[in-house]
């Protein structure tokens, strides 16, 4: 068999691959930074620059627009921190790369925020064996190799909706339908556990149906589509997050039957298109804060990075009830400071 | 000297004249052509170099963990393109592989974690699946004389619904360990590295497909008929090629492949989702075209389409290390995909 000319180049295109690997490839040097090493980073002390890679699952989604934002903001308080952002919109192999791209940058500090749990879980291990510390943030991953965890306590959150829409909304019963998150991501199905959790005091109050948005609004607004389609009786409609529930909102709108039944939501953002002006007018009956960590994640990443010390394993953050009554004050206060 | 060529002509062409360099810029230019997709190749990963950044004084494109990982990032979609080029080859098109990823996916961790199947079973099992499902399209397509667009479109949609259908339509983590409602521990070699880090088992399968389907394409009868329908499907059908069988073959092919890149995903991923894969056949195809076939097929080679694959990788990587901003990214990569379509526009009309 003669020698191609193209097994040719393939074998000159692989030497000079091979060449290049050998010549530069090896082990990093520790280089640079300060000598101190806390238990959980590998390099710490006030005198580093630190470059930090947030990992986010979708930055489409308006509560992790925000996330972004508030780590920007807040990151922007400290010099010695650069952030990095990576977005996997929804895919789970993509996130992986993400993470694994940061990995490569030498990156000192990782916060993520998982699109789903188990998928995640593999290359968070391998950033937190590498001794990177490891932040995560509002979704979790699987196990427990990471530095730390900041987030909402989901299920107390759909505890809340659950006794809301027991207790206010339909203290004589009613017909309540489901809008879930992203099944895969770890508070879709805290929020769900919870919600049965919180109307199991009022047995009038059943689940006729539930089906899953994705966090998304189009996502909502079309599964609520045909959830109205199949049922005639709708009391109250439970979407984990608030474009779920605005999508909702906009296809019963559009059948005329919006009036029927109540929405509620959760994230509470104080934007313009957020949850607290939706209750304020009126398309939502209520809808629940749930924090975005930003800060939160930047004061944990000074902690380990700068002062070298330690974070808890868990920081669970509170929320709070928004209905008409206190919504427009909220709403006030938040975009005061 | 006209070089062993990537395949645009059949193995049985006239023979060739006697070995020389490319003379002038004519010939030169046409050596280019040929090997397009080997020399953006090329180009891009320069350029990749160039335009890496450095720490602790080593360019972190070129370190053994990056490279690893661009290959491992390529393997699933590279594995679905080698079964596209396939299909491209005789003027067809399958786009319904991504949502066979889904459905192989979600079903090899529903037989897994929910039926207790061993691997080698699920495996055996989420294959055969595939390629029914690929044959079926292929002769749908042949014997009711459908174009493959349609066919596979209605099959993407079918998919899509037996994924959902067959895992209710939600992700099956795959959690490992002896016992029911477990996975076999044998299955999670798919997410690991042998040799010390170096060889993502999932990039070892991506070239061993490769090589396996270069082989086929180059040395087979099987390949002469795909070119043969792919170039003129009235003439090779009068010269006696069974061109219904091939063509039944090749989308067997396709769905087999898409298959294995299914199985692949949810060992890497930990998880088999109903919904994974959206979108994965136009990145295969992305990486076809680049790779210099034709989408109206009779011209092209894997050799191209794994060199598209890995260009496609290799550019991802390096704006991702250099953290360019995610919108931009998409920008730059229609850019390479239509510059690569022209560039095999001029190249035969040069012809």
């Amino acid at each position: 068999m003669h020698i191609s000319m193209r097994s040719t180049l393939a074998v000159t295109a692989v030497c000079a691959l091979a060449g290049f690997v050998g010549a530069c490839g090896g082990d990093d040097e520790e280089g640079g930074g300060e000598t101190q090493s806390s238990a959980q980073a590998k390099t710490c002390g006030p005198d580093g620059q630190y470059l930090i890679g947030m990992s986010q699952a979708n930055n489409a989604e308006p509560y992790r627009e925000r996330m972004n934002d508030d780590i920007e903001a807040a990151a922007s308080n400290v010099p010695q921190f650069e952030v990095e952002f990576a977005d996997a919109a929804q895919d789970n192999a993509k996130q992986v790369s993400d993470v694994e791209n940061f990995l490569t940058q030498q990156i000192d500090l990782l916060i993520i925020s998982p699109n789903e749990a188990a998928p995640l879980t593999a290359v968070v291990k391998k950033a937190y064996d590498q001794k990177i510390p490891v932040l995560v943030l509002d979704r979790k991953v699987e196990g427990d190799a990471y530095t730390g965890f900041i987030g909402g306590d989901n299920v107390q959150i759909g505890e809340k909706a659950g006794e809301y829409v027991a207790n206010t909304l339909l203290p004589d019963g009613g017909n309540v339908v489901e809008l879930r998150g992203l099944p895969g991501a770890t508070p879709a199905k805290e929020r769900a556990d919870g919600f049965r959790a919180g109307i199991a005091g009022n047995p009038e109050v059943k689940i006729t149906a539930d089906a899953a948005g994705d966090w998304l609004r189009e996502k909502g607004q079309q599964q609520f589509e045909a959830m109205l389609q199949a049922n005639d009786d709708i009391d109250v409609v439970y979407a984990h997050n608030d474009p779920m529930a605005e999508g909702a909102y906009l296809a019963a709108k559009a059948a005329g039957r919006e009036q029927e039944m109540k929405f509620i939501g959760i994230d509470a953002l104080p934007i313009p298109s957020g949850g607290i002006k939706a209750v304020e007018e009126g398309r939502l009956s209520a809808t629940f804060t749930y924090p975005t960590n930003g800060k939160e994640a930047i004061d944990a990443a000074k902690k380990i990075l700068i002062d070298c010390g330690e974070v808890e394993k868990e920081q669970i953050l509170s929320t709070q009830e928004i209905t008409p009554e206190n919504a427009a004050k909220v709403y006030a206060d938040a975009n005061a400071s | 000297m006209i070089p062993q060529t990537e395949g645009a002509d059949p193995p049985t062409a006239p023979t060739p004249p006697a070995r020389r360099l490319p003379q002038g810029r004519r010939e030169w230019l046409e050596f280019v052509f040929r090997f397009q997709s080997l020399f953006g190749l090329l180009a891009v990963f320069i350029a990749a170099i160039v335009f890496s950044p450095a720490r602790n004084g080593e360019l972190l494109f070129l370190t053994t963990e990056n490279l690893a990982n661009i290959v491992r990032s390529v393997s699933e979609i590279g594995i679905i393109a080698v079964g596209m080029t396939f299909v491209i080859l005789i003027g067809g098109i399958d786009l319904s592989v991504g949502a066979l990823v889904g459905l192989a996916a979600s079903g090899v961790a529903v037989l897994l974690m929910e039926r207790d199947y061993g691997v080698v079973p699920a495996v055996a099992l989420v294959l055969l699946i595939g390629t029914a499902f690929g044959a079926v399209q292929g002769l749908i397509s042949t014997r009711l004389a459908i174009q493959s667009f349609i066919v596979t479109l209605a099959g993407l949609q079918f998919a899509r619904g037996l994924a959902r259908i067959w895992s209710d339509g939600e992700g099956v983590p795959l959690a490992y360990g002896d016992g029911p409602g477990r996975a076999p521990d044998s299955f999670s070699v798919l997410n690991e590295r042998l040799l010390g880090g170096l060889l993502p088992v999932p990039a070892l399968i991506f070239v061993c497909v490769g090589a396996v389907a270069i082989f086929v394409l180059r040395r087979t009868t099987f390949s002469r008929h795909i070119y043969a329908i792919g170039g003129n499907e009235r003439a090779a059908r009068l010269s006696g090629v069974p061109v219904g069988r091939v063509k039944v073959a090749v989308f067997a092919i396709s769905g087999f492949l898409a298959a294995l890149a299914g199985i692949i995903h949810a060992g890497q991923l930990n998880q088999g989702s109903p919904n994974d894969g959206a979108g994965y056949e136009l990145d295969a195809i992305a990486a076809v075209v680049i790779g210099g076939t034709s989408l109206m097929g009779g011209r092209g080679s894997v050799a191209g389409t794994l060199a598209g694959a890995l260009l496609l990788g290799i550019l991802n990587n390096i704006l991702a290390l250099n953290n360019v901003d995610a919108n931009v990214q998409l920008l730059i990569k229609a850019l390479v995909i239509v510059a690569a379509a022209a560039l095999l526009t001029l190249r035969s009309t040069d012809e």
